[in-house]
């Protein structure tokens, strides 16, 4: 009997960042701007995207890549606002992956998409650590999942590039400062955009949109150089 | 919960180097960890036996190296986080909120970004094999 020690060096996120950097090529290609939209379970991520929906479909074609564990709630929701959308049920999965996602987008005309959005499956931890191709993560947390939300999870805040604290309406009803939360976010990442928004405020809702649609004019002009 | 998943790829990944050394049996397989990565060490041990049952592998040792983060400075600092700032921020009672909370540059203060720690890396494979001939 011999012994050997093999050396593999093999990194098991890479493989799946790999996948990502071929989804964002596909993307970047056909000039689709892509939001990963990251969050608590019951936060209204689903409610923060059909809002961005109804009011950008009559400017740009949209797609909608809806990850859940079991069901196509979601994703029936979306299609009612007449959006190509694929539903990606995960299985046992927490999150969505890179290979996922590239599967879906078999499924979706790119060349006559100018908005992706990629729906994640409602969880503030395993959706940190698997890159999609995304443009744009967003992370969604809402009052109700209670003040210390923001750093029980701190990884997802630190690495977002925009988060939106949703329903800030009700906060005081559920006894909480939502201005709290924002100084949580931004003591974990100093430089990320944090807006507070509600479904009942119109306002913010459209402070929100600009996000997103400065984002699209961002990778139109990206592709007109 | 995804250690099954990633617990199936480090299978298949030690499975098919071990079958191309010619191993007879795995003896140990030895993980980096990042410490900023959400993977739990004890959930990917357990199912990385209960995938390897009946195999090769049946018997390795699983060893998880934890590895610290690393940070890069636009001032030209690349390297460790400061462990002060980590001892200070203890009252955090949690690690990862510690390690991020401390994510400034120690040099020059300024917000840093994250080079390592969140890997996960299958370093190496401890095999049997059969004498040579």
């Amino acid at each position: 009997m011999l012994m050997h020690v093999i050396h593999m060096g093999h990194d098991v996120f890479k493989a799946n960042d790999k996948i990502a950097g071929k989804n964002r090529k596909a993307l970047d290609k056909h000039s689709v701007f892509s939001v990963n939209i990251m969050g608590a379970i019951g936060s209204g991520k689903t409610t923060l995207i059909e809002e961005a929906i109804k009011h950008l479909k009559e400017k740009y074609r949209i797609a909608v890549i809806a990850g859940d564990v079991i069901a196509e709630m979601d994703a029936s929701r979306f299609r009612k606002l007449g959006v190509p959308t694929i539903p990606v049920n995960t299985g046992k999965e927490c999150h969505l992956d890179a290979k996922l996602v590239e599967k879906a987008l078999g499924e979706i005309d790119l060349h006559n998409t100018d908005l992706l959005i990629l729906e994640n499956v409602g969880n503030l931890i395993c959706p940190v650590d698997f890159k999609l191709g995304e443009h744009l993560r967003v992370v969604v947390v809402s009052v109700t999942e209670g003040d210390d939300i923001i750093l029980k999870h701190p990884m997802i805040f630190k690495t977002a590039e925009l988060a939106v604290i949703n329903k800030v309406d009700i906060a005081h009803a559920v006894d909480v400062d939502a201005e709290k939360m924002k100084d949580d976010i931004l003591s974990l990442n100093p430089d990320v955009p944090v807006i507070l928004t509600s479904k009942h405020d119109w306002e913010s809702l459209e402070t929100w949109i600009s996000f997103i649609e400065l984002g699209i004019a961002i990778a139109q002009e990206a592709q007109k150089k | 919960m995804h250690e099954l998943s990633i617990a199936c790829e480090i299978f298949e990944q030690v499975k098919s180097t071990a079958a191309a050394h010619g191993a007879t049996e795995v003896k140990h397989v030895t993980l980096q960890m990042g410490k900023l990565s959400h993977t739990n060490p004890e959930q990917l041990s357990f199912c990385f036996k209960v995938l390897a049952e009946g195999s090769i592998a049946e018997n390795a040792d699983l060893i998880v190296e934890m590895m610290p983060p690393t940070l890069e400075c636009e001032c030209g600092y690349n390297g460790a986080l400061d462990e002060k700032q980590i001892r200070e921020s203890s009252e955090l009672k949690s690690e990862l909120l510690a390690y991020v909370a401390a994510m400034k540059c120690p040099v020059c203060g300024k917000p840093a970004q994250i080079i390592g720690g969140r890997e996960l890396i299958i370093k190496s494979i401890e095999i049997e094999t059969e004498n040579e001939n």
